[in-house]
């Protein structure tokens, strides 16, 4: 029972980083950019919803607007920093990228400080019991929010115009530009959304675990879940998300302890740390071993 | 209908594609742009279809004019609207995606009369029916250049340009392709410019031919003065 407690505590977890890494993947297809700055703009996020609520709106209309904010972030920081990039190494706009993460970090930290807020209750406080295992209402609407929004923009990005439009600039610029795709509206797009799944994903990352500037180190965690997926695909970073987050939870909760108590039986040794925090990137070195494109990736294949 | 004028290109500022070109292709005309690799015939199809900008290229110099409208700094996006369509080398299409998909995303600027036009292409390429649900990545060489062509005539356009269509496919395709290139001159009265490097059946339907050579128009002339000596020494000059 404890166990299955544990998985769906990472559920939870897992499918608020998938929608994190659903933005990662979906710039990185349309312009080939790896954006570091994903933890920043989950971080933001948590904290334009923060300030909204301290301003007195209700916190669930104040992720609202943060939401919306972020999109507008997201097409800002597209087209007054990297349109402007068009001709520069995609090595060099990943850079930029990377000083934008520590813009938004350092902006943060003036103005709300390096310590751990609390964060406005978005969901009712509360606990249900289903068959001898307990749920916070907060984990319940994570995993229901974060899965319904997941599925609504993989089927966006199938079935309607603009994901047709989004596909085409993600699998041939060059054919994109000829049938009359505005390629540059469509990176655009892809920012505008990308910034938006993250705010949401940074606000609930908040409402689970607090709010504080560390919270943009989820970037962090973003990368081995689009690796794990398959960096392409965006039911990759879904399935990829919920993976990393069931594995960490069950780190945390027992093969932690496990390792702890045999450490303190025989050594000296009291705690491991935060082995949790390991695993992604352990994942990360496992699956670039044993299948270097991810479970959902392909490999690059080319006629000769 | 097409003119340009003056026409110069670099490649990341350095590399001079294109010096001084003039060119016009007059309406309803079959216009040949021939020459060697590295003659100036694709930077000059980008050119037109202002897709330099996304490959590192220049207009240093000179203007494009599109029916008396200038199409200088124009995105590809504007070109393609007024009517000109760009079938690219390597056969560019979303391999990704279905063969319906490809053609669908074509009609994106052209909604307007899109299922009668779908019905036209599968009309000429009654083969992309079979393969409307199949992905694009899969299909052959002589396959691909059919849905490119196809995905061009989506765009509804007033002037076709081909880029090397005869590029990688056997003698039985490249027939195919010119056939069907001809068919949509008598048919719909389309102006087509085919950069070519290959020859003899382009020439049976060319009505002008332009020789490219180092970025320069070396020679412009009609087809019927144009024999396979003069190019060869065009070629190797």
């Amino acid at each position: 029972m404890f166990t299955l407690q544990l998985v769906i505590a990472g559920v939870a977890v897992g499918s608020v980083y998938a929608l994190i890494a659903l933005g990662i993947v979906l710039i990185y297809k349309c312009s080939g950019v790896v954006n570091f700055a994903q933890g920043g703009y989950a971080m933001l996020g948590a904290f334009f919803t923060y300030a909204l609520a301290q301003a007195g709106l209700h916190p669930a209309l104040g992720l609202l607007i943060a939401v919306v904010l972020m999109g507008a972030v997201g097409a800002l920081t597209q087209i007054l920093i990297l349109r402007p990039m068009l001709k520069a190494p995609v090595v060099a706009v990943m850079m930029v990228t990377l000083g934008i993460l520590i813009t938004f970090r350092a902006v943060c930290l003036f103005i709300w400080g390096p310590d751990q807020l609390a964060f406005p209750q978005l969901f009712p406080a509360g606990v249900i019991e289903l068959g001898g295992i307990f749920m916070t209402y907060n984990y319940i609407a994570a995993v229901l929010l974060s899965s319904v929004l997941c599925a609504a923009f993989l089927a966006f990005y199938r079935y309607t115009p603009l994901g047709l439009m989004q596909r085409c600039t993600a699998d041939n610029t060059r054919a994109a530009l000829a049938i009359g795709i505005d390629v540059s509206r469509q990176v655009t797009i892809a920012w505008v959304a990308s910034a938006m799944l993250a705010g949401l994903g940074g606000a609930l990352l908040a409402s689970l675990n607090g709010l504080s500037v560390n919270l943009s180190n989820i970037g962090l965690v973003a990368f081995p879940v689009i690796v794990l997926g398959g960096m392409t695909s965006l039911v990759g970073a879904v399935v990829g998300g919920v993976v990393l987050g069931v594995l960490q939870a069950l780190t945390d909760g027992m093969l932690t302890p496990a390792i702890e108590r045999v450490l303190r039986e025989y050594t000296e040794i009291y705690s491991v740390g935060a082995l949790q925090q390991v695993i992604p990137y352990a994942l990360l070195v496992l699956v670039l071993l044993v299948r270097p494109q991810g479970i959902f990736g392909t490999r690059e294949s080319e006629r000769v | 209908m097409l003119k340009v004028s003056g026409m110069s290109v670099r490649y990341d500022s350095v590399i001079v594609a294109l010096n001084g070109i003039d060119f016009e292709a007059a309406e309803g005309r079959v216009v040949a742009l021939l020459g060697p690799n590295g003659a100036g015939k694709s930077t000059l199809l980008k050119a037109v279809a202002g897709m330099l900008p996304f490959e590192q290229g220049d207009i240093s110099d000179g203007r494009v004019a599109f029916n008396g409208a200038s199409l200088s700094g124009k995105p590809p996006a504007a070109i393609t609207r007024s009517g000109i369509a760009l079938v690219q080398d390597g056969r560019q299409c979303f391999r990704n995606l279905t063969v319906g998909e490809n053609l669908r995303a074509a009609s994106f600027r052209h909604p307007n009369g899109s299922s009668a036009r779908l019905d036209l292409v599968l009309s000429y390429f009654p083969i992309l029916e079979e393969f409307l649900d199949r992905q694009a990545g899969l299909l052959s060489g002589g396959q691909l250049q059919m849905l490119v062509i196809g995905m061009a005539l989506m765009l509804q356009p007033r002037l076709l340009m081909l880029d090397e269509p005869s590029l990688g496919l056997s003698p039985v395709m490249v027939q195919s392709v010119f056939e069907i290139v001809e068919r949509l001159h008598r048919d719909l009265g389309m102006t087509v410019i085919v950069a070519e490097q290959t020859v003899p059946r382009l020439m049976q339907i060319a009505d002008d031919v332009y020789v490219l050579s180092r970025g320069r128009v070396a020679l412009h002339a009609p087809p019927g003065d144009i024999n396979e000596e003069r190019l060869q020494r065009l070629y190797l000059s």
